[in-house]
């Protein structure tokens, strides 16, 4: 017999429809929020009950993370967008519920005529009209841009300098001489930082991920049997995602409220180890300003305090950061370093480094990775992995 | 739908903001710019302002959300100097970096609106500045921005 632990133990409670026709002129949008808000409403709950949020993936149909913001849902922890059609969602959502990675999933679905789809549909300029969603305006605030908006409000409201964030970028590109599969394997000092092209104040060039190619991939299969196969084991300890309600970048709340900090709370509950267990720390920095949010939004230090924090963990003799003396940050060399790998770097870095494989830049005895993926909107991301 | 309060037709939008991702819940806040208003969606039934426009309200769930005028006064809350990004009819990186401001609107504590910042040098503004609505022409339609105003009253900000 098949391996089935979920069986029986994950219920749908409640469910709500627009019904459905081929003449109405109403948005994706706001067909899917009011299908969400009577399902949460079938089911006797508010929007503070519901953590998940699965998108079916039709291609109209808004991303999870902007019908929970719609929805006015916070410290949502769940929110993948799947492949059509409904049961990759169903099954997401199961799993999601069962694991712990949410404890109330709403599950959409919201279909929408395109133009191609029908003469009706091609006859309506809305639809003729669709796009991504994604102005071309210089003045846009959204996307990548935003870190640079929301690092001038850092630097406005904690009275700091572009050297906090630059000290980042020279611990990445000193971690990045000792990983052979690093883009950039040469150091920097701070002056060379400080006098790189500006792209957008406050950030230069050197404040942003190496545009780069290539790929990783990973196998995952059950404790049980990984101890049969030749690695050590590398147990993945716990995770989480989140997201805090804002619908663009530019109205969110404040440095102080956002998904970070829904993901280290929920990290934090969810694990038996943390800051004091951890040998090796993989922030993201795609850009400068996401490290500093996350060594202060997972405690190492307070709000503003994370320039500070870099100088007093600093290693002169290697011209980068060590944890009380023992920790590294990123010790390959991070987006900045290795590369813009999307996140998947961190995570290789953390196996590697807990098989005990990472040669000259092995943390001696590394039995605790805390990986934190992603940024400050949409794609926080945590994850602990430990040795037996 | 909310009621028209212009004679511009949803077609004349579209046309006059041809780039601008636009649908049935963002296009009143577009017929407004073509009348030079600024109208951002507020919830009928608890007062709630959001930004940008979404069907219904995010704190009480009500569909009834009207397109209402703002002030056009707050402060500089988000502020970056673009020197190399999107190209728009005048705006021109060769001549210097291009401003990039969200204001925070005195109508809501984290009610923000997003433009550029005109007549003032760029490297003279800062966060917490205040600022007015102003009304430039883009492509042949108008395009609403801010300029630098002391007089809007320091009291009536929010976040600066």
């Amino acid at each position: 017999m098949a391996r089935n632990p979920i069986k029986d133990q994950v219920a749908i409670v409640g469910i709500g429809s627009t019904g459905f026709d081929r003449h109405g002129r109403r948005t994706p949008a706001s067909l899917a929020t009011e299908a969400a808000a009577s399902a949460i409403r079938d089911a006797g709950l508010t929007a503070k009950d519901i953590d998940g949020v699965v998108s079916t993936g039709e291609p109209a149909a808004p991303a999870p993370q902007q019908l929970a913001a719609m929805l006015g849902l916070s410290d949502v922890t769940h929110y993948p967008k799947t492949t059509p059609v409904v049961m990759f969602a169903l099954i997401d959502a199961m799993n999601a519920v069962f694991s712990g990675s949410a404890d109330t999933v709403l599950l959409y679905n919201s279909v929408y005529r395109l133009p191609w789809n029908s003469r009706g549909a091609a006859a309506d300029p809305f639809r003729r009209h669709y796009t991504t969603g994604v102005s071309a305006s210089p003045e846009s605030m959204s996307n990548a841009v935003a870190y640079t908006g929301w690092a001038s409000r850092y630097l406005h409201e904690y009275g700091r300098t572009r050297e906090d964030l630059g000290l980042v970028t020279v611990n990445a590109r000193s971690n990045g001489t000792r990983n052979p599969l690093a883009t950039l394997r040469d150091p920097i000092t701070m002056d060379e930082y400080l006098s790189a092209r500006m792209i957008r104040e406050p950030f230069g060039m050197l404040d942003m991920d190496i545009p780069t190619d290539g790929a990783d991939a990973f196998i995952l299969t059950t404790a049980e049997r990984a101890r049969d196969l030749p690695h050590p084991s590398v147990l993945l300890h716990a995770s989480s995602t989140g997201t805090a309600a804002c619908l663009a970048e530019d109205q969110l709340i404040d440095l102080q409220h956002h998904g970070q900090h829904v993901v280290a709370k929920n990290l934090r509950d969810k694990s038996d180890l943390w800051l004091e267990d951890t040998d090796v720390f993989l922030p993201y920095d795609g850009f400068t300003i996401i490290t500093l949010g996350w060594i202060e939004n997972l405690g190492w230090c307070g709000p503003g305090e994370a320039g500070d924090f870099l100088r007093e963990h600093w290693d002169k003799d290697t011209d980068r950061v060590l944890i009380n003396g023992r920790v590294p940050l990123n010790p390959h060399g991070g987006a900045l370093a290795e590369g813009a790998t999307r996140g998947s770097g961190y995570v290789r870095e953390a196996v590697t480094q807990l098989r005990g494989d990472a040669a000259d830049r092995q943390v001696e005895g590394a039995r605790t990775a805390l990986v934190a993926s992603g940024g400050f909107f949409f794609n926080p991301q945590g994850l602990i992995l430990r040795t037996e | 739908m909310p009621e028209r309060t212009t004679q511009f037709t949803d077609t004349d939008v579209l046309e006059r903001y041809p780039s601008t991702p636009i649908d049935l819940d963002s296009i009143e806040l577009y017929r407004g710019w073509l009348e030079e208003r600024l109208l951002l969606s507020r919830c009928a039934e608890c007062g709630h302002w959001h930004h940008p426009p979404a069907p219904l309200c995010p704190k009480c769930w009500s569909f009834d959300v009207v397109p209402t005028e703002v002030s056009g006064q707050g402060t500089i809350h988000l502020l970056i100097l673009v020197h190399q990004g999107a190209p728009a009819p005048g705006v021109d990186y060769t001549e210097g970096p291009h401003p990039v401001a969200t204001v925070e609107l005195v109508e809501q504590v984290g009610l923000r609106f997003t433009s550029t910042v005109i007549g003032c040098p760029p490297e003279d503004l800062r966060i917490g500045q205040s600022v007015s609505l102003a009304w430039v022409d883009r492509g042949g339609a108008p395009y609403p921005v801010f300029h630098l105003d002391p007089s809007v009253e320091a009291g009536a900000v929010h976040g600066s």
